[in-house]
């Protein structure tokens, strides 16, 4: 019963979320200001609902799952760009190592080194 | 027996008129994928994903039916990303005070790694003269999926190419966040978690809570802040240029 709960209160604010959106007309998926919605809702009342924390988890492990399915699209449209696919790729590829090594230093400029590896909060 | 065959023959198209065919072949490639992931001793160039993708793939080419009839079933399932976008308000909101103490680094340098990560491809793929269409389907991809369609369409990319376009994103940037992080010294989860949510989006968040909760919530606030920067600015900038 306490998954189904939980659950309830994420769908609870992913429609608020979807509310918010088209109220405010906002560039952003329903989902993510949901969770910051519930995130500013457990700041609020100084802690987290149980039953959100039981069916948060076996939820989060299934992202991958979840993503998976509108993955498989692009098998099937490859052939459209074929004649484009060097400079594709290369963009992407190079592109995306580009911007990991820059967000990389910067972070690492910039953050302040935390104390010990193993933080209190990674329980 | 002519009639059994045919009956036989039939058979995937009906499965495939409801949802259940659709969620089965999902679940069953996701868990193939993760043995097969481990069998090939975790590479990190080939997540699981990929692997279940590839299977999907394959199972519907050798089938009677089509990718819409996959993408029909399959939606049922996606349903659950919205829930389950809002159920990462619990790291996040674990994460809260190790965040509340960082917040001014993290609006220093997030708007720039986010600007970063969508200009070095737009820039390279124009310089070796992709058209336009290909350059607004390449701008979103460090985006989550759900941000990215919408800044896709608007600009006038191509939604598949754009899909493509985030799969190889985030596979590179899990590879490229281990490699370089290793070949850095940076062993700090929150900058790792960071650096797979601003630059790999939701295929590097997922990444990010294998490796513990604190990369993690780290990297669901540089996706969402990622996404949210995103959707805010590029759609201007795109439109001061185009």
């Amino acid at each position: 019963m306490s998954v189904l709960r939980g659950f309830l209160w994420l769908l609870v604010f992913l429609l608020l979320g979807q509310a918010t959106v088209e109220l405010f007309h906002l560039p952003m998926p329903s989902g993510v200001i949901g969770m910051l919605l519930l995130t500013i809702f457990f700041g609020y009342r100084g802690g987290m609902n149980p039953d959100v924390v039981h069916v948060s988890q076996p939820l989060i492990a299934m992202l991958a799952l979840l993503i998976m399915p509108g993955v498989v699209e692009i098998f099937f449209v490859a052939g459209q760009f074929a004649d484009q696919w060097i400079a594709i790729v290369t963009a992407l590829i190079a592109g995306t190592l580009l911007s990991v090594l820059s967000s990389l230093l910067l972070m690492r400029r910039y953050l302040p080194t935390s104390d010990t590896p193993g933080n209190p909060g990674d329980e | 027996m002519n009639e059994w065959l045919e009956r036989l023959s039939q058979l995937p198209q009906q499965w495939f008129d409801s949802p259940v065919a659709a969620i089965a072949l999902t679940l069953g490639a996701y868990f193939f994928g993760i043995r097969l992931f481990k069998l090939m001793h975790r590479p990190t160039w080939c997540p699981p994903m990929l692997i279940a993708a590839l299977l999907i793939a394959a199972v519907i080419a050798l089938l009677p039916i089509g990718i819409d009839d996959y993408n029909r079933g399959a939606g049922w399932l996606m349903l659950l990303l919205g829930p389950a976008t809002v159920a990462l308000a619990v790291p996040l909101y674990q994460q809260l005070p190790q965040i509340r103490a960082l917040w001014k680094p993290i609006m220093l340098t997030l708007p720039l790694s986010a600007t970063l990560a969508a200009c070095y491809a737009v820039i390279i793929a124009a310089a070796m003269g992709a058209p336009a269409e290909v350059l607004a389907s390449l701008a979103p991809k460090s985006v989550t999926s759900p941000i990215a369609l919408g800044l896709a369409e608007e600009l006038g990319g191509s939604r598949a190419l754009l899909m493509g376009a985030l799969l190889t994103t985030g596979v590179t940037a899990i590879f490229g966040v281990e490699w370089l992080s290793r070949a850095l010294r940076i062993r700090d989860p929150r900058l790792i978690g960071l650096a797979l949510g601003i630059n790999g989006h939701a295929l590097g968040t997922v990444r990010a809570f294998e490796i513990s909760s604190v990369a993690g919530a780290f990297a669901s606030l540089g996706m969402s802040l990622t996404g949210a920067f995103t959707a805010i600015v590029l759609p201007l900038v795109w439109h001061l240029f185009a």
